[in-house]
């Protein structure tokens, strides 16, 4: 598929409903009853509508002859009367199933967000779903999305139920059409269907140009214009990462801002391609669309008429008569317009529904993880070499450790050695390339997948904390025991702040971005709770991922003291560029280059003059040393 | 929400801000406001001739006239009401996509602006929120301020215009009939008055779940930074559990807003009620009267009836106006915050014998009023070409003393001097010039290598190298191809690169030596680089600082062995000062920091002595 057209080829009727099809399976799913009510309220409200047409006719036909006040007009209000009740009913009606609508698309909205937080690691990151991500943010860029869908689909439908009133109630029409002389009928007809037919095609043009843009995914120059790049300067992180930079100020970039976004803007190019192609198309379907409108109702009138003029029609059947006509015609072509549409609003959601039934591609056994109370566990990696995606150096090559339970280990390396992707595959979140990792002598890929995971607590070096309940981040679910997040917090080092919190305590929300009553923590702080969260889960594995990188030598200290206290009698692995915070470990393992090339204790890698740790030592330690 | 108002907040009446949004157009595309024009005018008339095609119809069969009078009659009608209709349509939505990328242009000011204003508002939390209200003006598509302001006035225009020539028809039925028709109006106009004032009470509610289901479906489901946490600790049932309250409360909501709108709409369906009753009894008695033909009976019943849709239509928009116009108020008022003056002052830094010496004279700083102060008269010299060292416990204010010096904030009290002159009296401009900074967050834009480094248009190409070259990034760019041009992004160019957090510390340095400001200002630049590449760092210092006034920060107690002096900062200004021999031998806080970071380091050191 070429990035330039491959959303502009023309598909095969076959998967346009094949598109619809998966569309109304889910909304089936997500709400059985949501299609069976917009039937009836749409058989409702055409009844209503022909009705009000009826009543008038009959109205209009009884006054052209002599009438009798009272009974026409008790007639009268009973007909309003009945009308005006059947909408109310109908009005109810459509506010449930509006409801209904809205719930449909939050949840099917909330099924995306939720189908990434549950897929596998190393989809998020895949090329396949930042492909998948685009096309949809692209497809989602214009129209309403999933209500689109709704509203086209009501629309075939109450199209489709009007037609079939309006021959109904035309038939009694063809009557008069036998008394008549038919000879200008044909012409006439042929004629409209001509007109109607021209229009159309004016209309599949104007839709062609309309649709460019918005179902042409940008070419990388095209992209240099785009809404999307504007987005990203000025709103996507571009407020914190670019505006919030005291760089533009200090290196006076400004320039280099607008001419990225604004000056962007005002090209000709940007005018062609997202403003007169789709402004054209769009103005010229609706025109068309109006003229349809336009001739249908005319030309039903002059069919009706003609017939009225040689058959003695009564004035008000000829109105009834000729809207059914007109009801019929342009009902029809918009049938056809709504479908298309439909097509199109269902095409869009292709994305999404792909992306919904993408499904995760690392094997997951469905052996039980021992449980073993004196957490006697045996970690090995076996020759395991890994890539990450899309990439083409080997982020650990030829890879072999051996852990046991109890052991404090520590790992050390250059940026780019592959300490972090060790653990990365530890905790499976991605599977090793070559080579296995045994857990106890058992490949970890043949455990069951969520047993697995609960063996191990991590502190990323780029951990994240919500800005939700306190309590609920510690314990990581909705369900937490208080006494236990206390003690986590308490020998994390939060006891102090926690005090300072007062009342609400571990129910404080963080930050303020979902509730203004949130408290602000600082790095440190938050680092505490990273690892009060990290106690909380009691796994057998601790893995601490540089938690003090962004600390100050106090608070560093204070972390390195508590170490002991957190990792207690559990396996631990602690990544540093802080050497002198590896003297806490039994083993030291030192990586370079994706490979593990020395291992032993502060003292035996040290006597390794030659080695990295040496050197790694050396230039951090001279500076310190010295003084001693 | 309880929320106390921005002080910088305007007040502009919706007449005003309707102009503003229409000088805006005249502006940037004029043939917008020429569609208006055409669409108002034919967009009016347009609904006329739906009532008027019965009437004609009726008139027509009633009369008997011959088919051919009957075609040409229906034909010249038909072409006119195609004129109308078609003319009127595509104005309507020709002008949409001209409308719609004003939307970005606007966006793009906005975040423009965000450069130009003083940086405090960009910390500030006051403005900040100004900011995202500004930008959510062009938010929502065409349920954006800027839509319901520009469509809304256009419809109401159209609609009112549409009001009056229906109540000019009905008047040459019966005047009287077409003022009750207007009381009508009046008391439909009540009623939807009530129900915006009405459903206005959900808005805070409204706005409160929206922030809340963004954050939790964007900022925490899939946030590609959390993915991790959420898997090693299984948080998804945790969120699903929060998306379930927040779904179940927009449930609620919606059913509460659709309970209010139906009562409305039950109360207007009254009035229509009563309206077709008297429409009909009305009518009747004048066909009675034989005033009133079935042709005529026709047209004056279309038209009665027709009267209330644009009412209806007209109140729809008026309830988007009043909300756009308080949308658009946020927007002018971060458009109008007052911008940095960044030409004038008396004093050039061209004049300035180089190094440059600084001075702190008594600065007092708080970034708000009302807290504590983070700067209690601090005075500080730095000399001409001084290497400093400034040290201290995570929010002692390295950070602040740095934004305070780069210009970033003003100080309270006291003056910060440049060379000897209060730094006030230089152009803003001038005076950026003179720091080559390099900040602790990353900074990079998805545009190419050199303009990432060097922010010109016109560059030097052997000195960006050479940049590259000291910041010991040259090396990986040159073995993987990377030119000048390369994009920092792999959206744009499928050869784009990817830096990891290392690199990027590296990246910064290079910016701030292809720079090469007298002045260098190093924050915390080694944090994320392992020790070998820190201690390259370290050995370049001195080349980097050449002839240079230097500050340097970091936690990294070891750094401060290459600065002539060392600041160690404490609550409210300076603790210790002097070489790294003199504070040791001190035995103050200085050398305690120092002993408690290098105890692990020396240790090994004791031992050894101890066997």
């Amino acid at each position: 598929m070429t990035e330039e057209s491959r959303l502009l080829e023309k598909l095969p009727l076959k998967q346009h409903l094949e598109n619809i099809r998966r569309v109304m399976r889910l909304f089936v799913n997500l709400d059985r009853s949501y299609l069976p009510w917009n039937v009836v309220s749409s058989l409702i409200s055409a009844a209503l509508s022909y009705g009000g047409m009826i009543l008038s006719a009959y109205v209009l036909n009884r006054i052209s002859g002599d009438f009798d006040f009272a009974g026409l007009f008790g007639r009268i209000i009973l007909g309003v009367v009945l009308l005006s009740l059947g909408w109310s009913l109908s009005s109810i009606l459509n506010r449930r199933i509006d409801v209904k609508g809205q719930m449909l698309a939050e949840k099917y909205s909330a099924l995306q967000h939720e189908k990434i937080m549950n897929m596998d690691f190393s989809l998020i990151a895949s090329p396949r779903l930042k492909e998948l991500r685009d096309r949809i943010r692209m497809d989602n860029n214009w129209g309403a999305g999933i209500f689109t869908v709704i509203w086209c689909g009501k629309g075939v439908l109450e199209s489709v139920i009007r037609i079939i009133g309006a021959v109904v109630i035309g038939i009694p029409m063809l009557s008069y059409f036998r008394r008549a002389d038919l000879g200008w009928l044909g012409p006439a007809a042929l004629l409209l269907c001509l007109l109607v037919g021209v229009c159309l095609k004016l209309y599949q043009y104007f839709q062609k140009e309309s649709h460019y843009i918005m179902f042409h995914l940008p070419t990388r120059e095209e992209k240099k214009f785009l809404w999307n790049y504007v987005w990203e300067f000025a709103y996507g992180s571009g407020y914190y990462r670019y505006g919030n930079g005291k760089d533009v100020r200090i290196y006076n970039s400004y320039d280099l801002m607008k001419k990225w976004t604004l000056d962007k803007l005002q090209t000709k190019d940007f005018f062609d391609y997202a403003v007169r192609r789709p402004a054209v198309g769009e103005a010229g379907s609706y025109g068309v669309q109006t003229a349809l409108y336009v001739l249908t109702q005319i030309g039903a009138y002059g069919i009706v008429i003609m017939a009225a003029l040689k058959g003695n029609m009564p004035v008000g059947s000829l109105i009834l008569y000729a809207d059914c006509l007109a009801n019929l015609m342009i009902q029809t072509v918009y049938t056809v317009t709504s479908g298309l549409e439909l097509f199109l609003a269902a095409r869009k959601q292709a994305g999404i529904l792909d992306l919904l039934e993408l499904s995760d591609e690392m094997y997951k056994g469905s052996l039980p993880v021992e449980k073993r109370s004196d957490n006697e566990y045996h970690i090995a990696f076996r020759n395991v070499s890994f890539k990450y995606p899309g990439s083409q150096e080997y982020a650990l090559k030829d890879f072999t450790l051996d852990l046991r339970v109890g052991e404090k280990l520590a790992i050390v390396g250059r940026n780019g050695s592959g300490k972090t992707t060790m653990i990365k595959l530890l905790c499976r979140l991605y599977d090793p390339d070559e080579g296995e990792i045994l857990v106890n002598g058992v490949d970890i890929r043949k455990f069951r997948h969520d047993e697995y995971v609960r063996l191990f607590s991590v502190v990323f070096q780029d951990y994240r904390l919500f800005s939700l309940m306190l309590a609920e981040n510690i314990a990581a679910d909705k369900d937490y025991d208080g006494e236990k997040v206390r003690r986590c917090l308490a020998d994390a080092g939060f006891e102090e702040r926690l005090a300072a919190l007062g009342e609400k305590g571990i129910e404080s929300y963080l930050y303020k971005d979902y509730t203004d009553e949130g408290i602000e923590i600082s790095g440190g702080e938050a680092q505490k709770l990273a690892i009060a969260r990290a106690l909380y889960k009691e796994a057998p594995f601790v893995l601490l991922d540089e938690p003090t990188a962004a600390l100050d030598p106090l608070a560093e200290a204070e972390i390195y003291s508590n170490f002991d206290k957190i990792a207690g009698g559990k396996t631990a692995v602690y990544i540093s560029h802080r050497l002198s915070s590896c003297r806490f470990c039994d083993k030291i393992a030192v990586f370079d280059k994706g490979r593990l090339v020395q291992m032993g204790s502060h003292e035996e890698l040290l006597a390794e003059r030659e080695g990295i740790y040496a050197s790694l030592w050396n230039a951090q330690a001279r500076y310190y040393e010295a003084e001693a | 929400m309880k929320q106390t108002e921005s002080q910088f907040q305007k007040h502009y009446s919706i007449f005003q801000n309707i102009g503003y949004y229409f000088r805006f157009y005249r502006q940037s595309v004029p043939v917008f406001l020429w569609l208006c024009l055409v669409e108002i005018v034919f967009g009016a008339l347009a609904p006329l001739f739906g009532i008027y095609l019965p009437k004609l119809a009726v008139d027509l069969a009633v009369k008997g006239v011959t088919w051919q009078r009957m075609l040409l009659t229906l034909g010249a009608f038909g072409m006119l009401c195609l004129c109308v209709r078609v003319t009127s349509a595509v104005s309507e939505t020709g002008k949409y996509h001209l409308y719609n990328t004003r939307r970005n242009e606007l966006m793009a000011k906005i975040f423009l602006k965000t450069l130009r204003v003083p940086y405090r508002h960009v910390e500030e939390g006051e403005t900040k929120e100004l900011y995202w209200k500004a930008m959510n003006i062009v938010n929502n598509g065409d349920w954006s301020a800027i839509h319901r302001m520009t469509y809304g006035t256009v419809s109401i225009i159209r609609n009112v215009l549409s009001f009056l020539l229906y109540s000019t028809v009905l008047s040459l039925l019966n005047p009287l009939v077409a003022a009750l028709l207007v009381l009508l109006a009046l008391a439909q106009y009540v009623i939807n008055i009530r129900k915006i004032k009405y459903m206005e009470r959900f808005r805070d509610e409204d706005a409160e779940l929206r922030k809340k289901k963004s954050y939790l479906f964007y900022s925490a489901m899939e946030n590609q930074a959390a993915a991790k946490d959420i898997r090693i600790f299984g948080m998804q049932r945790w969120l699903s559990k929060e998306k379930e309250i927040l779904l179940d409360w927009t449930r609620r909501l919606t059913q509460k807003k659709n309970r209010a709108e139906f009562l409305y709409w039950q109360l207007g369906s009254l009035l229509n009620l009563g309206r077709d009753i008297f429409a009909y009894g009305y009518l009747l008695r004048e066909v009675l009267g034989g005033s009133v033909g079935p042709g005529e009976f026709v047209l004056y019943f279309g038209a009665i009836t027709g009267f209330s849709g644009f009412v209806g239509s007209i109140m729809d928009s008026l309830a988007g106006l009043r909300s756009g116009s308080l949308e658009t108020n946020h927007y002018r008022s971060y458009m109008e915050l007052q911008e940095e003056d960044r030409k004038t002052g008396q004093r050039h830094v061209s004049k300035l014998a180089r190094p440059i010496s600084i001075e702190f004279r008594d600065v007092s700083f708080s970034y708000d009023k009302s807290e504590k102060k983070i700067f209690d008269h601090f005075s500080l010299k730095i000399r001409a070409g001084e290497k400093l060292a400034l040290v201290g416990v995570n929010g002692a204010g390295k950070t602040t003393f740095v934004k305070l010096l780069t210009g970033m904030y003003e100080p309270d009290e006291g003056s910060i001097l440049i060379g000897g002159v209060d730094r006030k009296e230089f152009p803003r401009e001038e005076l950026f010039r003179l720091f080559s900074a390099v900040f602790q967050e990353p900074f990079l834009l998805p545009v190419t290598v050199a303009e990432n480094l060097t922010f010109e248009k016109e560059y030097d190409r052997d000195r960006a190298w050479k940049a590259l070259e000291d910041a010991g990034l040259a090396e990986r760019f040159r073995r993987e191809g990377v030119t000048m041009d390369t994009f920092f992004d792999k959206d744009m160019d499928e050869r784009g690169i990817e830096l990891s957090g290392g690199e990027q510390q590296k990246f910064l340095l290079a910016r701030a030596l292809y720079k090469d400001g007298p002045i260098l200002v190093l924050d915390e630049p080694t944090a994320a680089l392992d020790p070998i590449a820190e201690s390259e760092v370290y050995d370049s210092y001195a080349r980097y600082s050449e002839h240079k006034t230097a500050v340097f920060i970091s936690h990294r107690l070891a750094s401060t062995r290459f600065s002539d002096r060392i600041v160690l900062l404490g609550e409210g200004g300076i603790l210790e000062e002097g070489n790294h021999q003199e504070l040791m031998e001190k035995k103050g806080a200085y050398a305690e920091m120092f002993e408690v970071q290098s105890r692990y380091y020396a240790k090994d050191q004791l031992k050894k002595e101890a066997f």
